[in-house]
């Protein structure tokens, strides 16, 4: 049926998706081991293998091996995604378990979220010495390696280039 | 199917078509610098323009649509450079006698003609192909063809086009019956 498909059979194009879309999810579960995750990776896996099958699909060999290295090394893409993610340390973490505010409910708390997701991405964007003033601000903890006057200093060249950060990642203050 | 599927199905289709008239337009990639060569030689630019953007134009649909259609888009261009090729060569010789000048494009034609239509049949006969490849290939080899024809104005494709259906049909009607194969 691949091969239909890949000689330009359009009728079977739902057939084929049909019956490669179980086996697709059930591989990505499997790697991923998380139903959301599976599910991203499984749809774009089926987006691929339709996408190449007129040009990459070796019309001699079985469809299926091929399909599900398109799918496996699209969960492999995704999960080092995520793993990458999770490196950007223990803020990102903490994003998720934000106390809800009193007002405004789930919704404030989303945008709260995003915001604060939107921050340690622009803090990702700073030198090391930037991110450690700002997290002691943050934790209200002054510097013991410094004077007050230095790390005041320090704290208002970060948070400027905090700002420029941000701004060249979303356009804004 | 629930919702987000449909949704996947629905951009997969897309990618799928995207993918497909990609690859067709860089399949006829070789055709666009046989375009070029024939303009370089041509006495009539502008109709080998039109022909040979038609050409590819035609190509692009064939290879992005598929099936016979699409794997008869290989020797029909090929059939047709044996035209193309005779016609430019032909355009360059003029033979001037003392009745004037005269020239050998027009015969060139439709001897390319005769040939290409020998190749397309020879080729529809060991495919047992159907009306899906002797159309398309027919269309191509005419097409690519008349690029070097319109030497001697539409008289020149006039003469491709008749030499071509001599060498075709007796291609096309002793061949064994077809399969269907679209």
């Amino acid at each position: 049926m691949m091969v239909r498909l890949a000689d330009g059979d359009r009728s079977v194009f739902t057939q084929v998706f049909e019956l490669l879309g179980p086996r697709i999810h059930r591989l990505c579960r499997a790697l991923l081991q998380n139903q959301a995750d599976a599910a991203d990776a499984a749809q774009e896996a089926m987006q691929k293998i339709l996408e190449r099958a007129p040009l990459d699909y070796d019309r001699a060999r079985p469809a299926l091996p091929w399909a599900l290295a398109i799918a496996g090394w699209e969960c492999r893409t995704l999960a080092r995604k995520r793993a990458r993610r999770r490196e950007v340390g223990p803020l990102e973490d903490a994003t998720t378990n934000l106390p809800v505010p009193r007002e405004g409910g789930e919704e404030a708390a989303l945008v709260q979220r995003d915001l604060l997701r939107a921050a340690v991405e622009a803090l990702g964007e700073l030198s090391e010495t930037d991110r450690e003033t700002l997290l002691a601000t943050f934790w209200d903890e002054a510097a013991t390696s410094v004077s007050g006057a230095t790390f005041r200093k320090r704290r208002e060249r970060a948070l400027e280039r905090l700002r420029g950060a941000f701004r060249r990642l979303y356009g804004l203050d | 199917m629930d919702s987000t599927e449909v949704l996947t199905l629905r951009r997969a289709r897309t990618r799928y078509e995207v993918a497909r008239l990609r690859a067709a337009t860089l399949g006829v990639l070789p055709l666009t610098l046989v375009v070029a060569a024939a303009l370089c030689f041509t006495a009539r630019p502008s109709s080998t323009l039109g022909f040979g953007l038609a050409a590819a134009a035609v190509g692009v649909v064939l290879l992005w649509y598929g099936r016979a259609p699409q794997r008869a888009v290989l020797p029909g261009t090929v059939a047709g450079l044996v035209p193309l090729a005779l016609s430019l060569c032909a355009n360059q010789i003029h033979h001037c006698g003392s009745d004037g000048c005269s020239s050998f494009c027009a015969p060139a034609c439709t001897l390319g003609g005769v040939l290409a239509g020998l190749l397309v049949a020879s080729i529809g006969r060991r495919r047992r192909a159907d009306v899906w490849f002797w159309l398309p290939a027919s269309g191509m080899a005419l097409l690519t063809g008349s690029m070097g024809c319109t030497c001697v104005g539409y008289s020149g494709v006039l003469g491709l086009a008749f030499g071509f259906a001599v060498g075709l049909v007796p291609g096309v009607l002793g061949r064994p019956s077809a399969e269907k194969s679209v």
